[in-house]
């Protein structure tokens, strides 16, 4: 009995030290939390710029541990210091959805101005997003998007049909116009990869010159260097006649290169990976004759240029919206309608590493 | 004596009130205080507000953690929760996309969380030498396989009718409604485990299997409900889930039970059986949730607040140990 | 009458049904796709899973004291992320010295799992519970969001080639070692007597601390060696690797017939596990399954593999009653 009473009592004492405890920072902060409501609606009301300097900006990537993530980031950050503003790169523990909506909702209670994510999963960060927006942060994505009604804008790599496109001449030119080729891709979910791949198969169904073309396989190596690796190699098994594989990804580039590598095989590799990682692979007489990426650098950088103007004021997110991007290539960008009933900034177009460029790039990223 | 018998084997020597507030419970109060504590001064952000705010996701594992105490009392395991979690909500998506009413989703989601539940339990109600980890190794990969293939190449689902889960938003006052029912299933899976001759049977069987038999507990019947009903909170933590994510992919409630397990651990149940309770892994919870939180709002390196948690486990389990070793030396001298 | 008892022993034995299960699943793979037999197929099928094999030997140590070890994965990625960001750096670039570095991370991480096992009197799963977030994320930590891989690793990479000798020496030595000492040694013995009945066995004079400690020291050894042989492999070190590992290892020890109570299972079924779990990865994608429903299917093929074992063993404990009967 004795003990029921105690365990009660700890009961209480837990309820009310959680309340007690988070009641007493409650009270200031909670003026603190309505201040900066205040502020978020008065900037909307009177459309007034807010002053760059004073935001924070945070940049949700996919995972930590990547280097591409990392070199997003970088780009993003240097971006953001530069305009004096403060930046918080945020990498979830896990690259799933789930994980980064912890760090999101982190994000949110601090009361940042502006949240850019490369998201793990197109829907799943719907109401999270939502949430940020209702509390007026400006939330954009950029490498890999959420769906139209969880942003504002999204800061794409490349036209995905433009990658499609650069993809399939790439295979129809190593090929030679003809025979069998596959794709190793990332996970069966990866938003981007499968979008990618949709876009290569209706190019190759739009255009009688594939005809000769046949893809025999996709294969998922799970972004990771062992399934990638044993799925390459069954893929060799399988199609004895295999002339190319493509993999959309930077893990499955690297994975199957090595492998290709190690087997002294004649099928070629290409598709889109790190210059750093791939220089061991690339040449004329090696088993990647060219492959495609675009800069993360400038990805981030115009990740960050994109929040900026969202902050400020300049865009809105509406599709025709113009904004300046500090010293970029292609500044000023506009944004466009997409495909997925949201808006777009495209930052160009993927670009080539082959064996004459690849070495400076290596250094690069 | 014996009705009480499952208590003693739970908690060894608890003679005053005052050894009760020095027992493990109690020292988890004092954690979950300093806990709050250091979120205030590191953060003028760890508002009430904020942190019940943040909570649902964390709520929902929470759901987890009572049935995987009873796991743990039996000396089993069961490492297939995060993906019936994953295939339960897969199905609630599916389920309402096909514009059953609400009710019947959430019927669809608990149940598809029994039913798998229910198959580990069949497995190791019917092959009694087979341990738990192994069946439930197999059965993680194939529950999330079948959601895997039943969402087929996107490998992510989206529940369209989005505005059926609003009211599991909802918040009561500051707190979220899922807080609530968390603290109802803790209130029963307490009271049940403490109260009842089933939770004595559970203590029981996790002390020693063969004397339970021997003394008439249906041993396999009882696993058999302690996984299935492991299966049916699964089937609760993936609609809470569901209320924050709206969706389910191939990665939804990946690795919750090597976290429900180290909050249950954290909270002085023994993976060896027959030891602990739930109040103690009720607030080891809140304790882990809390921190992450806090350290969150400092934009702590996430791989870091993992490492600080695992110290923090290894810490909390070798504590018994020392304060025994601590309490012979003293009574060594004394004798001296 | 010699002959027939021989053969008695080799069907009632355990491996048995685990060696007609691998020439089950070789048949039935032969006959979907007749390259599943090559001489490169089978010699990729090591390679590929060389890990897993080299490091199921320690875990059948763990599991016959009756313990468990789930942080051999975060043991490994830490170990491979600093042989890897070593060859990045260019601190060391030899191959044999970033091996045995590798292995000592690789020690130091399995002495302290022993040390708070033997000596706190810690449950083995909770103590590697928490060192598999501790290794993995300072794993991450140490990578600094960097691979190595590519460029980098040319040279190291050589050693774990496809078609270098090197993850073949290391599957066969740690093999025949773990049978030798397993077998015939005093310290192989004492880890069976622990696991069979610890009390008995500290009474019979065995220090059971030590005996727990040496065999997370091996886990953890084996774990940092496969750390170091894992960047040599897939030329490439990255903090997330071989996540999720250790329960790929853990069922190939279950499939081979070891107890995870302690006490009982052998090198023998441990390497026939091990074997059974790589043919079946190894056959799915050849065999024509779906990428999407390929876990799905490994899932039920374990499941299947270990149901199977406890139905055969039933039979044969039933059958040998019967005739005792008799």
């Amino acid at each position: 009995m004795k003990k029921r009473i105690v365990a009660l009592l700890m009961c209480t004492a837990m309820v009310t030290s959680m309340v007690v405890g988070c009641g007493s920072g409650n009270s200031d902060s909670s003026s603190d939390a309505s201040s900066s409501d205040d502020s978020a609606a008065t900037t909307e009301d009177s459309g007034e710029a807010k002053d760059i300097a004073d935001c924070t900006f945070a940049i949700v990537p996919k995972s930590a541990g990547n280097p591409f993530n990392e070199a997003e980031a970088k780009g993003f950050q240097e971006a953001i210091e530069a305009a004096g503003a403060e930046c918080i790169v945020s990498y979830p523990e896990q690259a799933t959805a789930d994980a980064q909506i912890t760090v999101l909702q982190s994000l949110i209670s601090q009361g940042v101005d502006s949240i850019s994510v490369a998201a793990n999963d197109e829907n799943a960060l719907q109401a999270t997003l939502q949430q940020a927006m209702d509390a007026g942060i400006k939330v954009s994505c950029f490498d890999s998007k959420t769906n139209a009604d969880s942003r504002q804008v999204f800061v794409n790599q490349a036209d995905t049909e433009l990658i499609g496109q650069t993809l399939m001449d790439a295979v129809y030119d190593i090929t030679g116009g003809e025979g069998q080729w596959a794709i190793l891709s990332a996970t069966s979910q990866a938003a981007n990869q499968n979008a990618w791949i949709e876009a290569m198969q209706n190019v190759m169904e739009g255009d009688e010159k594939y005809a000769n073309l046949e893809l025999v396989d996709i294969v998922y190596g799970d972004d990771e260097p062992q399934p990638s690796t044993e799925q390459t190699q069954a893929l060799l098994q399988n199609y004895p006649d295999l002339k190319l594989i493509c993999a959309p990804t930077t893990v499955g580039i690297n994975a199957a290169a090595k492998v290709l590598q190690d087997q002294k095989s004649d099928v070629k590799i290409t598709g889109l990976g790190m210059p750093s990682e791939m220089e061991a692979y690339v040449g004329e007489d090696n088993v990647c004759p060219y492959f495609y990426l675009w800069n993360p650098i400038d990805l981030g950088e115009l990740a960050a240029y994109t929040a900026m103007a969202l902050v400020s004021g300049d865009i809105t997110g509406a599709a025709g919206d113009t904004f300046d991007a500090g010293d970029m290539e292609n500044s000023p960008y506009t944004v466009v309608d997409a495909s997925d009933g949201g808006t777009e900034i495209i930052l160009g177009e993927p670009f080539e590493f082959n064996p004459d460029n690849i070495a400076e790039w290596a250094d690069v990223f | 004596m014996a009705g009480k018998s499952g208590r003693e084997i739970s908690i060894a020597s608890n003679k005053s009130a005052l050894s009760r507030v020095l027992s493990w419970e109690g020292a988890l109060v004092l954690i979950f205080i300093a806990v709050n504590i250091l979120g205030v001064i590191l953060s003028e952000n760890y508002t009430a507000a904020n942190v019940l705010r943040q909570m649902p996701r964390y709520l929902a594992e929470i759901f987890i953690l009572f049935p995987m105490g009873y796991i743990l009392i039996l000396a089993d395991i069961d490492i297939s929760v995060g993906s019936i979690v994953c295939l339960s909500a897969t199905m609630a998506c599916f389920a309402g996309n096909a514009g059953l009413p609400f009710p019947v989703v959430i019927l669809v989601c608990l149940l598809v969380g029994l039913i798998c539940g229910a198959v580990n339990g069949a497995i190791l109600a019917k092959f009694t030498e087979l341990p738990s980890m192994i069946v439930t190794l197999a059965t993680q990969i194939i529950f999330r396989g079948i959601a895997e293939v039943s969402m087929g190449s996107g490998g992510t689902i989206s529940y369209t009718n989005s505005a059926d889960l609003i009211p599991l938003t909802t918040m009561a006052g500051p707190f979220p409604i899922s807080f609530f029912g968390v603290v109802i299933a803790a209130v029963i899976f307490i009271v049940v485990l403490s109260k009842t001759t089933f939770g004595r049977k559970l203590y029981a069987i996790g002390s020693n299997k063969t004397a339970a038999y021997y003394a008439g507990v249906k041993v396999e019947k009882i696993r058999f409900i302690v996984f299935s009903l492991a299966g049916l909170m699964s089937g609760f933590c993936a609609l809470v889930l569901l209320s924050v994510l709206f969706s389910a992919n191939t990665t939804t409630g990946q690795g919750f039970e090597m976290e429900v397990i180290a909050m249950a651990v954290f909270g002085g149940i023994a993976t060896t059986g027959g030891k602990g309770n739930l109040v103690g892994g009720f607030i080891a919870a809140f304790i882990i949730v809390c921190l992450r939180v806090a350290l969150g709002l400092i934009n702590m390196n996430t791989q870091l607040i993992l490492v600080i948690i695992g110290l923090m486990l290894i810490i909390a389990v070798l504590m018994p140990g020392i304060s025994q070793r601590i309490k012979t030396m003293k009574k060594m001298a004394k004798q001296s | 009458m010699k002959q027939k008892s021989v053969l008695k022993q080799i069907t009632k034995s355990r491996e048995f049904s685990l060696v007609i299960v691998l020439i089950v699943l070789c048949i039935v793979a032969t006959i979907l796709n007749p390259s599943f037999i090559s001489p490169t197929n089978i010699a990729q099928i090591f390679r590929n899973n060389a890990l897993t094999m080299v490091m199921s030997v320690g875990m059948l140590c763990v599991l016959l004291t009756g313990g468990i070890d789930i942080s051999v994965a975060s043991i490994l990625a830490f170990s491979g992320m600093i042989v890897g960001m070593l060859l990045k750096y260019k601190v060391l670039e030899n191959t044999f010295l970033l091996f045995v570095l590798g292995c000592v991370i690789g020690i130091v991480c399995g002495l302290l799992n022993g040390l708070i096992i033997s000596k706190g009197n810690v449950a083995p799963i909770i103590s590697t519970m928490g060192f598999m977030y501790i290794w993995r994320g300072l794993a991450y930590v140490i990578s600094n969001n960097q691979w190595a891989s590519g460029a980098d690793v040319v040279g190291y990479s050589d050693f774990g080639a496809d078609g270098a000798a090197g993850p073949y020496i290391i599957i066969a030595v740690v093999f025949i070692a773990g049978f030798i000492v397993l077998k015939w040694t005093k310290a192989g013995r004492k880890i069976y007597a622990v696991g069979s009945n610890a009390e008995a066995a500290r009474v019979s004079g065995i220090n059971v601390d030590a005996v727990l400690i040496y065999t997370y020291v091996i886990m953890g050894f084996l774990s940092g060696l496969c750390g170091a042989l894992s960047v040599s492999i897939y030329a490439s070190a990255q903090p997330n690797m071989q996540y999720g590992l250790e329960m790929d290892i853990i069922a190939s020890c279950v499939i081979g017939g070891v107890s995870m109570s302690g006490g009982r299972g052998s090198v023998v079924g441990t390497f026939l596990g091990a074997l059974i779990l790589a043919l079946i990865t190894r056959a799915l994608p050849l065999v024509g399954i779906d990428a999407i429903a390929q876990n799905m299917v490994k899932g039920i093929l374990i499941l299947a593999v270990v149901v199977l074992n406890v139905v055969t063993q039933r039979m044969m404990d039933r059958a040998n009653l019967e005739r005792r009967e008799m």
